[in-house]
């Protein structure tokens, strides 16, 4: 307390700033090249990751979470640099793509288990637990094994076992994948709860995801950040660019052979299509449209030349 | 602090991971009496169930080490955490180190309470034994990620030397029973240097 | 085809990898190395003579009465027995009808020669210079078996009184001149040197077709669990007896290439060292893959089945235990006692054609038991498999609450 008084006095307030520098990394998986010079800055708050898969997002956060080691570059998590492995991981709560814990223990003792292994003191350990497993709503469930639980649950746990030892920064691995739309929502929920005072990182290729919570975002493909911003300026980057045209059905193989289709709504013998264009579509009943992230997100994609379809035939 | 973390870490991991195996090196002790005399020995003869059979304790403990995280997911949630992932698996060793030592203490002593001439240098001995044959299985483990392998690893070291005796020269793991302890201290090195090279060899082509 | 497929698999794993470089390493440092066309002739050969048998045994089993210490060899270790007043009566009435002598002038011949003393450890042993014991005239050698045997059993098995022993324990006689000249002329006329060697060549590769196949197999079986892909291929259409035999035989078909790649050598070796009309080359691949095939079989069955029952780990840990006393049970006689049910069967000479064919019988119905074997249980494994595809079984764990059998959520 009085330490905390004494730096307030001295620097004004912020004992520690609340971002992330990421300069000029790259990584390399043998020759095969991952990351080619990432540039971002992230501060507190959600931000959002978004890209195809195999863009480098899962890479891209293993190596914030110090897991992975950069070749070249500078990161920097709240000052601390990211070779300082060790302070690092103790700040930074990672929950991983593919989340899974020892299957013969229990929810609350894997929970208490990673909590050692973070370094949190036994009696300070129980209380979070209990805390945690409460918040994710495992309270229930707390003396089932780990190999009982079901994919929501195994998921909710990761997100308790990320928050254990109150970390500075949290990145979340494409935390909705498989979860049905009713855990959704309740896990963006959490998530919003939590970005409240750190930096939580959201790595995604569920744009609904992004736009429920984030308000930052990048996209990332082929290992390359294509734009970062805002989400108000993604949707305005694609003003102009969103179409909408009634078309026969028959000709839809040939329209999505020829444009970007982001929404197909089939009634009776029209279909009413979707459209990402450069310039307004030769179709009849074409519509300049209101752009929604989605369409912008495909809209970037494009412009950036990455080789996009919006349908299959 | 420190130490509540460790004991946590230590017993959750033992009890949810290795009883198998802390009961498979209980059970060679046991049945090193069934298979072998152990009583009125002179040195040589005593040699024979401290270097025969004891050492397999080191081959079913030591390349486990790294079992548990085979499974890939299991360990990134590991390894995020600030204990050292390494760290936890050196624990492991560790503990198994401890369960050994303590284990052929037991036995030498029932041996000598069976009128058998057992020594300080049979003891530690049939430790170097029984670490250099956990060490080999130990660094195949580490390097190839592959529990099995290190188990075959020990296992062919194991047979190497009852055939190639002549070949492997001073890691020859009975050489007690030839009333020969030079190499012992062989074994002790070979122990180190497959352990830390296990280690430093993960963590550059495997934790990078 | 599967079968390509699972082959592939096979050659591509690390277990294999190692496996093919330890048979090879094994077979060049242990057979090609040592035999260079100059076989070693042993100095003494059995004579089968009961007489000396029984002679033989009674001098070695008065001995070790009278100073009550029975050295034996339960799984090829040193192991001395010391007897209870019961058991030590019960020897000594076998001694006494083999002798035909009563317990006083047992104890007279005793009392009539000097002591010396042993030391044991931190014990001494005294033992007595006796000289040699008459064997009793109305004795049949059947009921000198059956004596024997009794003794065996009292001492725990793994004696030097064992009765399919007897023959291989003490009925050595020196060689002679004559007795040389016919062993290599057995070598020539009835093995055509091919058989003879042969059979050293599947002794010395049946060690490690003991126990590596158990890594090979219990990889290949657990790669599903471990890579979790078991549920993807649970629910294709194959059948479970197709894909655990198409496996199987992928397996041992895999496992037994290098196995011939040897017998080729071994051949080669046997051409180059030996006048090509004196061999009948064909032995060298039918006898070792008579006796290696069953072996590779019955050890990569029981790998499979337990792996799927249980884990690698116990598959590994059941196959050393079995392995390992077959070798030790062996002990020192490393020819002519081949049993019904040996894992390992060793012969680790050149010579010994008689030996072999004392045991021919059981050396048969071993290879046969366990090829039949090896089939049944793979079946089994397939009745498994399926079990757990349909949910009905998944795996026993050894230890935890509530059941031994494991509950999937």
């Amino acid at each position: 307390m009085v330490r905390e008084i004494f730096h307030v006095i001295l620097f004004g307030g912020d004992k520690m700033e609340k971002k992330i520098e990421i300069k000029n990394v790259s990584k390399f998986y043998g020759r095969k090249q991952a990351l080619f010079d990432i540039d971002l800055t992230i501060g507190q708050g959600m931000f959002g990751l978004l890209g195809r898969n195999g863009a480098g997002k899962t890479t891209l956060m293993k190596t914030l979470a110090a897991l992975h080691r950069k070749k070249g570059g500078e990161i920097t998590v709240c000052g601390v640099p990211i070779e300082k492995a060790k302070e690092i991981r103790a700040m930074t709560g990672y929950l991983p793509q593919d989340f899974s814990m020892y299957p013969s223990m229990k929810t609350d003792e894997a929970l208490d288990y990673l909590g050692a292994l973070s370094g949190i003191p036994k009696a300070e350990r129980k209380k979070r637990v209990t805390a945690l497993l409460r918040k994710v709503n495992l309270i229930e469930h707390r003396h089932k094994k780990v190999k009982e639980l079901s994919g929501g649950m195994k998921r909710r746990l990761g997100i308790a076992q990320a928050l254990i030892h109150d970390p500075t920064v949290l990145i979340v691995d494409e935390p909705t994948a498989g979860l049905d739309p009713e855990e959704r929502i309740r896990f963006r929920n959490l998530l919003c709860e939590v970005a409240e005072e750190r930096i939580v990182i959201l790595s995604t290729h569920i744009v609904g995801d992004i736009e429920a919570t984030c308000e930052n975002i990048a996209i990332m493909d082929e290992g390359k950040i294509l734009w970062k911003g805002t989400v108000e300026q993604l949707i305005e980057n694609a003003r102009g660019h969103i179409f909408t045209s009634n078309v026969e059905k028959r000709f839809m193989p040939q329209i999505k052979k020829e444009y970007i289709v982001t929404g197909m709504l089939s009634q009776n013998d029209y279909t009413t299509v979707r459209i990402v264009s450069d310039s307004e579509p030769d179709l009849p009943n074409t519509v300049l449209t209101e752009p929604d992230l989605e369409g912008a997100y495909m809209y970037c994609l494009h412009s950036s030349g990455c080789d996009v379809k919006g349908g299959e035939e | 602090m420190v130490s509540g973390c460790l004991a946590k870490i230590v017993s959750s991991d033992t009890r949810h991971n290795y009883v198998l195996h802390y009961l498979a090196a209980l059970g060679v002790v046991l049945l090193t009496p069934v298979i072998f005399g152990v009583s009125r020995l002179d040195e040589l003869l005593a040699a024979q169930p401290l270097e025969f059979f004891l050492p397999l304790m080191g081959a079913i403990l030591m390349p486990a080490v790294f079992m548990p995280e085979q499974n890939e997911s299991i360990r990134e949630v590991v390894r995020s955490k600030k204990t050292p992932y390494l760290g936890v698996c050196f624990m492991r060793l560790l503990c198994g180190a401890v369960f050994i030592t303590a284990l052929t203490g037991a036995f030498v002593l029932y041996m000598k309470s069976m009128d058998s001439v057992v020594t300080m240098r049979l003891f530690a001995g049939s430790l170097a034994s029984t670490f250099a044959l956990g060490a080999a299985g130990f660094f195949a483990s580490a390097v190839s990620d592959n529990v099995i392998v290190g188990y075959m690893t020990a296992v062919i070291y194991y047979i190497c030397n009852f055939g190639l005796k002549d070949k492997l020269g001073v890691f020859f793991l009975f050489s007690m029973t030839t009333g020969s302890f030079e190499e012992k201290e062989w074994l002790c090195i070979l122990s180190v240097v497959l352990v830390v090279s296990g280690f430093v060899l993960r963590r550059l082509f495997r934790e990078r | 085809m599967l079968f390509g497929k699972e082959c592939r698999r096979i050659l591509t794993s690390l277990t294999f990898i190692i496996y093919c470089f330890v048979v090879g390493l094994f077979f060049v440092s242990q057979y090609i190395e040592e035999n260079k066309g100059d076989p070693y002739i042993p100095d003494e050969k059995i004579s089968e003579d009961h007489d000396v048998i029984m002679n033989g045994a009674v001098g070695n089993l008065a001995n070790e009465y009278l100073a009550n210490n029975y050295i034996c060899y339960p799984y090829g270790f040193y192991k001395s027995v010391r007897l209870n007043e019961d058991d030590s009566q019960k020897v000594e009435e076998c001694l006494l009808e083999v002798t035909g002598l009563t317990h006083d002038e047992l104890m007279d011949i005793r009392d009539s020669g000097e002591h010396y003393y042993v030391e044991h450890g931190l014990q001494e042993t005294m033992y007595y210079e006796i000289g040699e014991l008459p064997v009793s005239d109305t004795i049949t050698y059947e009921r000198f078996c059956e004596l024997m045997g009794q003794v065996d059993d009292i001492l725990g098995g793994g004696s030097s009184y064992k009765v399919e022993d007897l023959v291989v324990t003490y009925s050595y006689v020196p060689m002679t001149e004559e007795d040389r000249e016919a062993v290599i002329s057995d070598l020539y006329e009835k093995d055509r040197v091919a058989g003879g060697y042969a059979r050293l060549f599947s002794d010395y590769v049946g060690i490690d077709l003991g126990i590596m196949p158990v890594f090979v197999a219990a990889a290949l079986v657990s790669a599903d669990r471990r890579k979790r892909v078991s549920d993807l291929i649970y629910t294709r259409k194959i059948s479970s007896l197709k894909l655990i035999f198409t496996r199987y035989a992928a397996l041992v078909t895999m496992m037994f290439i290098p196995v011939i790649l040897c017998m080729i050598a071994a051949a080669i070796q046997l051409i180059k060292y030996f006048d090509f009309n004196d061999l009948a080359l064909y032995r060298m691949f039918t006898l070792p893959t008579f006796w290696l095939l069953p072996q590779l079989m019955i050890v990569t069955a029981v790998a499979m089945i337990v792996t799927e029952v249980f884990s690698s780990g116990i598959a590994i840990l059941l196959q050393f235990a079995w392995w390992f006393s077959s070798i030790m049970a062996s002990g020192a006689k490393l020819s002519g006692s081949i049993s019904k049910f040996d894992l390992v069967c060793r012969h680790n000479t050149v010579f010994g054609r008689d030996e072999f064919m004392l045991s021919r019988n059981d050396f048969i119905f071993n290879r046969i038991f366990f090829f039949i074997a090896a089939i049944v249980i793979t079946a089994i494994t397939a009745y498994v498999y399926e079990l757990k595809r349909g949910g009905r079984f998944h795996g026993i764990r050894l230890f935890g609450k509530d059941s031994i059998f494991r509950h999937k959520a």
